[in-house]
């Protein structure tokens, strides 16, 4: 662990009614984007809540930000520090989308109203919201409520942001601009981000953690895991039925992704997505594909 | 349309400061509706820093949500505007929640009124219960549905379920206390149904250290559901209201409130949701 880690993990497991969620799992953390992928269950997000605070681990260390969170004291000096967007959340009914994150930055200490409406501003013009803040969240799109959610992960820019899918349900041209503030973020702070797009962490992460039955399957470079594809993704006028996975393209021809070249086949680039399948195998496919 | 002039930078200055005369202003103002140029060169001489501060006005004005009536009523009580924002918001404070505990209560003192033992047993039962279901409704994962995101954050969730369960005890006990007054020849069962109320509401929020304050709550309505049917059943149902009943309630409410104070920085820390 170097001095700039912010969160350094040990040995962490979780168990949910005899179910291992996460099994002793070693990782830290750096100012920069993260991308954490994995198939439904693998423990993603049991992840990202004890890394929020939110969820106690059965075993293992936890440290955050430079301190081993352990009195209430050290929680709240940690949590100063933290913004967490979870998977799911839900909105008091008569909430509008700036009363919502007003209520949050209460929550965050911002007691002073002007400077916490100003800093409320800032975050909805961030994440392109400032047009609607005024509507209830209720009758926001779930795109806009993802992002009214991620608004209030970044009130006062913390240092350590922690996002579970921030990006399911925003349309294309939402992606592109929810992308640019991320890694504007991904700067100064340290990011971690689960989804289950490929591109998303291709587009923002230089690093990738792949999870896959609450262990790490791969840590490292997302061009690391796209170089372990090279050379097993062909390009072909049939698919081949012992690839592990095989789709038409737009173009009409297969792209098949496998061990061995099939027929006439010619060699492709592979993608983070390639490279994801191959790691994962079949259990990739049950979610990625057909997600 | 065509130009035949440009204004100069004097007559934009003036204009700007106001002290351009009515004629040219006029003249100038024409011109500007036509002429892109001179409307690209008039905003340099406006100083924005005052427009600016009238825009966050307006849009402070249109955005911010209005204080809610519980929220102008705890203000009115000295509570900090922040604190009154947390508060309002509990699920077991909005209106149509009082609207249907008051009708609730309506009931059930119209029914110890006029309606003999079986009327009063209602009253009994549900009296004691109404504070608890309302501090049980008011925190925790289930009802909450910023709970998992409320953790995360440096407000005390001790001081956020402390500062509820007070707004709820004030809206709803007055409420209690209307309808115990229906009881016929106004006894101290008026009243003395406060101490087990009282007693519950310490218990659910000291067993909310261990687990969610709805599952204490249901635990607790059961256990006094069958204690004032035993009594009803034996007739008598003041007997859960008893000398030694009360000192019981009296008893477990104060170790309640001990535990309470012991475990309460323990209310969210890192586990309690699961």
């Amino acid at each position: 662990m170097t001095a700039a880690t912010t969160v350094g993990l040990t040995g962490i497991t979780k168990k949910y009614h005899g179910t291992t969620a996460l099994d002793a799992i070693d990782l830290s953390f750096e100012p920069g984007i993260t991308g954490l992928l994995g198939p439904n269950g693998a423990g993603k997000t049991t992840l990202l809540r004890i890394i929020a605070t939110v969820l106690s681990p059965d075993a293992g260390k936890v440290r955050l930000l430079g301190r081993t969170p352990a009195t209430p004291d050290e929680l709240a000096q940690v949590r100063r520090r933290l913004g967490y967007q979870p998977q799911e959340m839900g909105f008091p009914r008569a909430f509008t989308g700036f009363g919502f994150v007003d209520y949050m930055a209460v929550l965050k200490e911002w007691t002073a109203r002007a400077a916490r409406h100003d800093e409320v501003r800032r975050v909805l013009d961030l994440v392109d919201l400032g047009d609607v803040a005024t509507k209830r969240v209720r009758n926001l799109s779930g795109g806009q409520r993802r992002r009214i959610a991620l608004a209030q992960a970044m009130l006062g820019d913390p240092d350590l942001m922690l996002l579970d899918e921030p990006t399911t349900g925003v349309d294309p041209e939402q992606r592109v601009s929810l992308r640019q503030v991320l890694s504007r973020a991904g700067e100064r702070s340290t990011v971690l981000l689960s989804t289950h797009q490929t591109e998303d962490v291709a587009a923002l992460c230089d690093r990738v953690v792949v999870l896959d039955q609450g262990r790490v399957r791969f840590d490292g470079a997302v061009r690391d895991l796209v170089a372990t594809a090279a050379g097993r993704v062909w390009m072909a006028d049939a698919p081949d039925p012992a690839a592990r996975a095989s789709w038409r393209t737009g173009t009409g021809s297969h792209r098949n992704v496998g061990e061995t070249a099939p027929p006439g086949a010619e060699l492709a680039e592979p993608t983070l997505e390639d490279a994801y399948l191959l790691l994962l195998g079949d259990r990739a496919l049950t979610t990625e594909v057909a997600a | 349309m065509n130009v035949s002039w440009h204004a100069d930078d004097d007559l934009l200055t003036r204009y700007v400061s106001g002290t351009v005369g009515p004629l040219d202003g006029a003249s100038l103002e024409q011109h500007l509706t036509g002429c892109a140029d001179c409307r690209v060169r008039i905003a340099t001489h406006v100083d924005v820093a005052p427009l600016e501060l009238v825009w966050s006005r307006v849009r402070e004005q249109a955005q911010a949500p209005a204080p809610t009536l519980v929220e102008r009523l705890l203000t009115g009580l000295g509570v900090s505007a922040s604190d009154a924002r947390l508060v309002a918001v509990t699920p077991s404070l909005r209106t149509s929640w009082l609207f249907g505990l008051a009708a609730t209560l309506g009931f059930v003192g119209l029914g110890a009124a006029y309606g003999g033992t079986r009327g009063l047993t209602f009253f009994l039962l549900v009296a004691p219960l109404v504070p608890v279901a309302g501090v049980a409704f008011a925190y925790g994962p289930d009802v909450d549905p910023l709970y998992e995101v409320g953790v995360a954050v440096p407000y005390s969730g001790a001081r956020l379920l402390l500062l509820r369960t007070a707004a709820v005890l004030v809206t709803s006990l007055p409420l209690v206390l209307a309808s115990a007054l229906l009881l016929p020849g106004l006894s101290w069962t008026a009243v003395t149904w406060l101490l087990p109320a009282l007693s519950f509401t310490a218990l659910v929020l000291a067993a909310s250290t261990w687990t969610r304050p709805t599952f204490a709550a249901v635990g607790l309505g059961i256990a006094w559901a069958c204690a004032v049917g035993a009594a009803a059943l034996d007739r008598d149902p003041y007997a859960v209201l008893a000398p030694t009943a009360l000192l019981v309630y009296a008893v477990t409410g104060i170790a309640a409130v001990l535990i309470l104070r012991l475990r309460i920085r323990r209310l969210t820390p890192l586990g309690s949701l699961s």
